[in-house]
């Protein structure tokens, strides 16, 4: 069965530096995929080519077994800060990466899900860090993507507001029938929102290691807390040298 | 009794000795003066080192800086930069009017310095023709009075010419240039324009020309008279110098200027008369007839009193002693 | 499970409640020079031919003003307005043009910085010499004093646009045309019009240069008029109707400015959330 999404990267450089070689990763629909890894190992490099930002490498990203090159609408992509436009308005930001007149409807339903219902005319400075992170997470939702890449979403905020957005982020794959790619630090956030965790080496080749997580969904944080695959995975990050 | 006339007697002694103390404590530490253009005998002063023979025995420096218009010499003089200025008379009333502490103990010259001048093939003939025309003037100099009371003369004001404040040197540029259709001229670049830019003379009046006026600051001629008095001497000798080599002084003008010899002798020879420096009624006349132009012009502030002003300037009496009788 | 609304106060999206008038504190200082200034004349400290009573020069305003005023402000403002026209249309044109062309920078950029490093009024004497003594020179001169600092705030202001915004732009596909629209001009705003408020306050500063130099009407032409009649009164006249229209100008600007401006989360704007 053709995979949603179908990333190979044969080589990616930096320089003289070889990021990935060999690199392979399937993503199903509706999956929700965690990647993690040692820092500089080259998890949003991956997340750049897959969103078609990055053109300079050898390899190829299929969309249901079509390859693209470049940007692509049905592939959002949200950055680890929220980079939002500071002159436009939330509303306004939302919209941005759609042609076309505004769809009010959708706006308000969008800022309802996240959680920012009536902001829709506030400026940017006027929102705290988790608050434009949601913007951020609206604006890429706003364009009706397939595919969402995520390069450390919640990385900025605040514990609590981090297992908010973690929440949201949870309610909306599973609202829009989403498939997501995550990259992330955070095992708890990995365990927490994935179907599947990728470890990846920091010496540059295939996945090191594959981790499906079977727990029931919605995930209970307190059962996770005691799931065995914590420290399984706490032993390969050890074993690639990440910790 | 006897110890009031002891204290007399002591005073007065005091006031004696007192004289040639006040004097020797009024010790100047440099002269500051100007030379120009338009005063050749400044310029054979200068070029001789009178003055600095003058003062050197008692180690006071003389420091000459070049005065581009009366204009100029009348703001070094008020705003104290130079102690004694050579200006026009007229424009050294309207400086005095508006209060520049100045007076006027010597007169360097009595020139006809200044015409209405336009270029060679000017369709312009008559006064009247300047109506509504661009006329180069340098504001707050003899030129540019001479030009008003010209235009007063056939009932024209200044608005109803384009004035363009322009230097001397600067207005005769623009002339040439075609810039401006006429110039108040000053020499020697009025005998520059006319003798190699074969400029006309439109209009002239000799009795328009207000006199070369050696100007000193009020505060200075009351702290250093001796000084002053020495400066005018040197004057003299300077005058009496042109007076007996004309010829010769227009070399130095050509050379200081740089102008051509023709141009320095139709200024020194021709259109200069050193024999009057003793400033007299015929100055205070000669002020009084021109005075109105400054009011009707609007250049002093309303309500001044120009006679006041005139008798405060010229200084009838300090020099007598010092000009000889040539 | 409901999704949660954030219990956050809504921020004021309203108009800023109207800021209670203060005491104007600004007028302090001059009001306190002027009446220094009175005193001393009047007394005697300060030499009335140097520096002449405030009331006198009120006195020369009120003269002026029945005898020529208009005539001379409107010269003023109007080479001012013209020559700033032509200086910052030129350099938001050519500032654009660096710096979003890479060729264009290498071509021209080196050059305009030599111009840039020539002392403003050293252009005079070549101005006169080359145009003459007309309209042409002065508002030549008041456009390239306007141009630089217009010219280096459009450069400056699109090369330091955070390339997280363009890669933004990038990721919704946008066209360099629609790029550099969308994203690149808003985010260059603020330096412009930081360049654009100094390019007008130096035109106001070459406008007095130009007219310095020959001209029949204005305001440089009444500060060199009082010059040149040992008028100080007119001089100061001149001088405190250019601050006035310079200031008045700049305000005008900066309103401008803030308005514009009003979404920069900055230092200057820290009491408006």
């Amino acid at each position: 069965m053709t995979a949603l999404l179908e990333l190979a990267v044969d080589d990616k450089r930096y320089g003289t530096r070889t990021i990935l070689r060999g690199f392979h990763l399937r993503l199903e629909v509706g999956e929700v995929v965690s990647l993690i890894g040692a820092s500089g190992c080259g998890k949003s490099s991956l997340l750049s080519i897959a969103a078609g930002l990055d053109g300079q490498y050898r390899g190829s990203v299929r969309l249901r077994g079509g390859a693209i090159r470049g940007t692509h609408a049905e592939i959002g992509l949200i950055f680890q800060e929220p980079r939002l436009f500071p002159w436009l308005t939330v509303e306004q930001n939302v919209v941005f990466g759609a042609d076309g007149a505004p769809d009010d409807g959708r706006i308000a339903a969008l800022l309802e899900e996240v959680g920012l219902a009536g902001y829709g005319k506030s400026l940017p400075k006027q929102l705290s860090g988790g608050q434009a992170q949601r913007v951020a997470i609206a604006r890429g939702l706003y364009t009706q993507p397939r595919v969402l890449l995520l390069d450390e979403p919640f990385s900025a905020v605040d514990a609590f507001t981090r297992m908010r957005l973690q929440d949201l982020l949870a309610r909306v794959a599973e609202q829009h029938r989403l498939s997501v790619l995550l990259v992330t630090h955070d095992i708890d956030e990995a365990l927490y929102l994935s179907d599947r965790i990728v470890l990846m080496d920091g010496v540059p080749g295939p996945a090191r290691a594959e981790f499906e997580v079977d727990h029931a969904r919605p995930r209970e944080r307190a059962v996770l807390a005691t799931s065995k695959l914590k420290p399984a995975i706490l032993d390969s990050l050890h074993a690639v040298h990440a910790i | 009794m006897q110890r009031r006339s002891l204290l007399q007697l002591a005073a007065s002694g005091l006031a004696l000795s007192a004289l040639p103390l006040s004097s020797r404590a009024a010790n100047l530490e440099e002269l500051r003066l100007d030379y120009a253009y338009y005063s050749p005998t400044s310029l054979v002063l200068r070029h001789f080192g009178w003055l600095e023979e003058a003062f050197k025995a008692e180690g006071t420096r003389v420091k000459w800086v070049l005065s581009a218009g009366s204009n100029r010499a009348l703001e070094y003089l008020n705003a104290n930069s130079i102690d004694i200025g050579s200006s026009a008379g007229l424009a050294a009333l309207l400086a005095k009017a508006n209060g520049t502490p100045i007076r006027t103990p010597y007169i360097y010259s009595r020139p006809e310095w200044t015409a209405l001048v336009v270029p060679k093939n000017s369709p312009i003939r008559t006064l009247a023709d300047l109506k509504g025309k661009k006329v180069a003037a340098t504001k707050g100099t003899d030129p540019y009075l001479f030009l008003l009371r010209s235009l007063q003369s056939v009932g024209l004001r200044r608005n109803d010419i384009e004035h363009v404040a322009l230097q001397h040197a600067d207005g005769r540029a623009a002339l040439e240039q075609g810039r401006v259709d006429a110039w108040a001229g000053l020499d020697p670049h009025m005998a520059a324009a006319e003798l190699e830019g074969g400029a006309r003379l439109l209009y002239r009046n000799v009795s328009f020309n207000t006199y070369g006026f050696l100007n000193v600051r009020e505060d200075f001629l009351v702290k250093y008279p001796q000084q002053t008095a020495r400066v005018i001497a040197a004057y003299e000798k300077a005058r009496l110098w042109t007076r007996a080599n004309p010829s010769e002084a227009a070399k130095i003008l050509a050379s200081e200027a740089k102008v051509s010899l023709p141009v320095a002798l139709l200024q020194v020879k021709l259109r200069s008369d050193f024999s009057n420096p003793q400033p007299s009624n015929e100055h205070l006349k000669a002020l009084q007839l021109a005075a109105p132009i400054l009011r009707e012009e609007a250049l002093v502030k309303p309500g001044t009193d120009l006679n006041a002003a005139i008798a405060g300037l010229i200084d009838t009496r300090f020099a007598q002693q010092l000009i000889a009788r040539a | 499970m409901k999704p949660h609304t954030i219990d956050l106060p809504l921020p004021a999206s309203a108009p800023a409640p109207r800021k209670p008038w203060r005491l104007p504190l600004g007028l302090l200082l001059p009001l306190l020079a002027v009446a220094a200034l009175e005193f001393g004349v009047r007394s005697g400290l300060v030499p009335a031919n140097l520096m002449p009573a405030p009331s006198e020069i009120a006195t020369t305003l009120a003269w002026l003003a029945q005898n020529g005023l208009p005539g001379h402000l409107a010269s003023s403002c109007l080479r001012v307005a013209a020559g700033f026209a032509i200086g910052a249309s030129l350099a938001l044109v050519l500032g654009a043009a660096v710096a979003l062309n890479h060729r264009t920078e290498r071509l021209l950029d080196p050059s305009f910085q030599a111009l840039r490093a020539i002392p403003s009024l050293a252009w005079v004497p070549l101005l006169l010499l080359w145009f003459g003594i007309d309209e042409t020179p002065k508002l030549i001169l008041i456009a390239i004093g306007a141009f630089f600092p217009v010219y280096m705030g459009v450069v400056s202001g699109i090369r330091g646009v955070d390339r997280k915004l363009l890669e933004v732009g990038q990721l919704y596909r946008l066209s360099p045309l629609a790029l550099a629209r969308r994203v690149l001009l808003p985010a260059a705003l603020p330096a412009v019009l930081t360049g654009l408020r100094n390019g007008l306050s130096l035109a106001w500063m070459f406008m007095v240069a130009a007219e310095l130099i020959a001209a029949s009407q204005g305001l440089g032409y009444l500060l060199s008029d009082g010059r040149e009649s040992s008028r100080a009164d007119i001089m100061l006249a001149a001088i405190v109707l250019l601050a006035l229209l310079g200031k008045f100008s700049d305000t005008a600007m900066g309103a401008l400015e803030a308005r514009l401006l009003s979404w920069r989360d900055s230092y200057a704007n820290r009491s408006a959330r």
